[in-house]
């Protein structure tokens, strides 16, 4: 860990010229000069480390990552609820769109599936930038892979990148947990890799702080078999479920579908409207039952 | 959130000593900026008044700068780092005009920020950064950045002091939330609203603002980008100006003959 | 936040010698290979300057005074620095940083005048100096080793016909408005400068501006009523006045002060009750 830190901060240098702190070399303009912080080859060129005796501490004290430390002035965005599931007819991929910053709602219209390739999705929960940047840079290295191996990437490896990626950096405060789904030579394939290093391969997740509420109506309505039109309902209720329970989930619902031509997006659902829906839908159904006597009853309720 | 708690290492009560004559390299220096887009113009703006704590430090000082001909930045929080970073991302734009022989595009430019914010993960710039200008397709666009660089391309957006009090009144003015249209009336579609609307949605919403926020106030200054070929009446027009308000045109920093992009400044209240 | 005089408040019980803390604490050693740190806290200080741009110039005042904690240690410090023909330094905070900044300032500008025998090129504006500090002081806070300072940079731009002031300080913050103050002067002399200047040149500025005279008039009575309240602060101050014809700064005053009123003022004199 130390080790790390020492390589990415800038060598101890005396103050002298004040100068010290070359940025790039001149010859290095334009097109030779990389981008942003990717340099020319792509790699990631120098993070820039706070020179203190502990910067994982210094980074804790100024940063409000995920409302555990409201005195921080720097607030970063965060909270989720996020699900992918593997059934008969591939993936589906559901997130939330909320972002928040303590108790504000920062934003409401987050994309939180990051389209990484046309076969390849990535889901957001943790820290917003965290997830958008370590998933573009992913992009890139997929990329790359196809052009040198004239093949698309496995989901096995490219989650593996990823999650190398992230492993470098571990303990220093990068907040991420993401689902990557997509469609191999193996058909569909899905990963969960988190900021600790975790790797884990499996047919059903959910992450975040509504993951609870939507793992109960996942579980409850889940089944391999289920057909396109079913499971992306399951999708679909499980994040509005989540939405309507977890105060920094909600807003609206985006669902997508992997298959084997790639990835579909089906649609963007306001989770406040869906759930009346729900409702009035779980009335009408009771109603026409003849189960009069039953009110109120909830729309995630178990299926008699 | 439990899932992804960090490990709570400032509670080592060692630290804590040392953390109390820390030097603590950031401050907050107030203010607020806005950004919103139309089909064809985006309007950008900020207060000028920098603060810390109750002292007012000084009543100009610019948060919004010029880019391109086609885009603006806005920057909040501490103003060092939001100067500091206007400058380097204003000298990478130069490197790319002089390899490319053109100025670079919204879109690029916001990939640029996230890169440049994302390279400070671990010693944050403590900025928040709004985009506005018109993008490769001649329609207004806004995008908005955390400290570490996420961003999203949004209708609009406010940062910085009176965000939380600005931010409520453009979600229902300019996304229509909670409204309901007349019945028979024409549903609302955000996005087609007209700049005089826009306008007037910007100077209530710094002037609303000045009056419950102390950290804002002293001047305004709002940038209009517009389309290729769009009227400039609807801007210059004589019985469009408010009391005290100045418009004036920036040149064109790149080719010139597209874009245009216009400076309103006006006086906010200084108490 | 940034106090630039301030330390502990609680006594400190290691040390009966310095049993109220009214010394700085010494800095700590430091573990050798990690990196290194400098000033974590200013150890001998000075305490607020003030600026107000006039008919034809500019004006900073500072007092003579460098305190090592409560202890007015030194009392014939000058804190204003002259650079070029028409620039000038008001200098608060740490004194040993002022003094290592102050040599990195004059070795470039005698650096540039050597090579201005050459060459024809124009002497360093207000402006150049002032972007130099700014961009030396944010890149010492960015390697979270400040230099402690807060400075007033005053100045006569001679190409543009007009006077320049400005403020930098150990974060790198910067700002500049036609009257400036920084540290406890924000908050004591700052409202009375502006009073005055905007009295005559409107909220606007747009008016006509204070005269010479009455400039030095302002910061005399600012310099007091500093002097009455900071208890950090000296009566024996000077004024730079930076004007087309260069910067002149004066010798050490002293404001006339009246103390009469603690006679009759509970808890103030001898008596106590």
């Amino acid at each position: 860990m130390d080790t790390l830190v020492r390589q990415l901060s800038r060598p101890a240098v005396p103050v002298h010229g004040e100068d010290d702190e070359a940025y790039g070399n001149a010859a290095e303009w334009g097109s030779m000069g990389g981008y942003g912080n990717l340099s020319r080859t792509g790699a990631i060129s120098g993070m820039t480390v706070p020179r203190v005796l502990d910067p994982i501490s210094f980074l804790a004290t100024h940063t409000d990552n995920l409302s555990t430390n409201p005195e921080a002035k720097i607030k970063l965005a965060h909270g989720t609820t996020c699900l992918a599931f593997k059934f008969r007819g591939g993936i589906i991929v559901a997130v939330d769109s909320r972002a928040s910053a303590g108790s504000y709602i920062a934003s409401g219209t987050v994309k939180k599936v990051i389209e990484i390739n046309p076969y390849l999705l990535g889901t957001m929960a943790g820290g917003a930038a965290d997830c958008q940047y370590w998933e573009t840079y992913l992009g890139i290295r997929c990329r790359l892979y196809e052009l040198r191996n004239k093949e698309r990437i496995s989901v096995a490896a490219a989650s593996k990148i990823l999650t190398n990626l992230v492993y470098q950096y571990k303990g220093m405060g990068l907040s991420m947990g993401t689902m990557i789904a997509g469609w191999d030579k193996t058909g569909p394939a899905l990963f969960y890799v988190d900021s600790d290093g975790q790797r884990i391969k499996g047919n059903l997740f959910s992450v975040g702080s509504g993951s609870t509420f939507a793992y109960g109506v996942l579980d409850q309505g889940y089944s391999y078999d289920l057909s396109d039109e079913e499971a992306q309902d399951l999708g679909r209720r499980s994040i509005i479920a989540a939405g309507h329970r977890d105060g920094y989930s909600g807003n609206t619902c985006n669902l997508y579908h992997v298959r084997e031509n790639g990835w579909e997006f089906i649609g963007n659902y306001d989770v406040s409207q869906e759930w009346y829906k729900y409702n009035e839908k779980e009335k009408k159904a009771l109603e026409h039952a003849g189960k009069a006597g039953v009110q109120g009853g909830s729309p995630m309720a178990v299926e008699a | 959130m439990a899932l992804f708690a960090p490990p709570p290492m400032y509670a080592d009560p060692t630290m804590a000593a040392d953390k109390q004559h820390a030097f603590n390299p950031y401050s907050e220096n107030g203010g607020s900026i806005l950004a919103i887009a139309g089909a064809d113009f985006t309007v950008i703006a900020g207060d000028t008044r920098q603060s810390e704590g109750y002292s007012i430090q000084t009543r100009y000082a610019r948060k919004v700068w010029q880019l391109t001909d086609r885009c603006v930045i806005a920057t909040n929080g501490f103003a060092a780092d939001g100067n500091n970073f206007v400058k380097r991302i204003k000298q990478r734009l130069e490197w790319y005009e002089h390899a490319h022989q053109k100025q670079m595009s919204i879109k690029a430019i916001a990939r640029l920020t996230q890169t440049m914010l994302y390279g400070n993960r671990f010693f944050p710039y403590f900025a928040y950064v709004i985009l506005g200008g018109i993008d490769e397709d001649g329609t207004g666009a806004v995008y908005s950045f955390d400290p570490i660089g996420s961003y999203e391309r949004e209708a609009c957006r406010a940062a910085g002091a009176a965000q939380s009090l600005i931010q409520p009144f453009l979600d229902n003015q300019i996304y229509f939330r909670n409204q309901t249209p007349a019945p028979g009336a024409e549903p609302f579609v955000p996005g087609r609203l007209p700049l005089s609307t826009v306008l007037g949605l910007v100077i209530d919403s710094f002037t609303s603002a000045t009056e419950r926020e102390i950290a804002v106030g002293d001047g305004l200054e709002l940038y209009v980008v517009m389309k290729k070929g769009r009227t400039t009446d609807d801007l210059v027009g004589s019985d469009n100006l408010i009391k005290n308000m100045q418009v004036q045109e920036l040149g064109a920093l790149g080719e010139g003959g597209s874009e245009r992009t216009f400076l309103v400044s006006l006086p906010l209240k200084r108490d | 936040m940034n106090q630039l005089h301030s330390f502990q408040a609680v006594p400190s019980t290691r040390n009966a010698f310095d049993a109220y803390s009214t010394l700085p604490e010494p800095p700590r050693p430091q573990s050798t290979h990690a990196p290194r740190a400098h000033t974590q806290q200013p150890i001998v200080t000075g305490t607020s300057v003030l600026g107000i741009k006039y008919e034809g110039g500019v004006m900073l005042a500072a007092d003579n005074l460098a305190s090592y904690g409560s202890l007015a240690r030194f009392k014939d410090i000058q804190r204003l620095h002259p650079l070029g023909d028409n620039t000038c330094l008001a200098v608060a905070g740490d004194m040993s940083d002022f003094q290592y900044m102050t040599k990195l300032l004059d070795a470039t500008l005698r650096a540039d005048r050597s090579v201005s025998l050459t060459d024809t090129h124009p002497p360093f504006s207000p402006q150049n100096i002032y972007t130099y500090l700014s961009n030396l002081y944010y890149a010492r806070r960015s390697k979270v080793n400040p230099l402690w300072n807060a400075i007033l940079v005053g100045g006569w731009d001679k190409e543009k016909k007009e006077s320049f002031l400005a403020y930098v300080d150990l974060l790198g913050t910067t700002y500049s408005a036609p009257t400036l103050a920084t540290g406890i002067g924000a908050h004591i002399a700052q409202p009375l400068l502006r009073e005055a200047y905007e009295a005559k040149a409107g909220v606007d500025g747009k008016g006509p501006l204070l005269t010479g005279q009455e400039a030095e008039e302002l910061l005399d009575t600012c310099m007091k009523v500093l002097f009455y309240r900071d208890a950090r602060s000296l009566n024996k101050y000077q004024i730079a006045t930076i004007s087309n014809d260069g910067v002149k700064i004066s010798d050490s005053k002293s404001s006339e002060t009246e103390w009469g009123f603690a006679e009759g003022l509970r808890g103030y004199g001898p008596q106590t009750q």
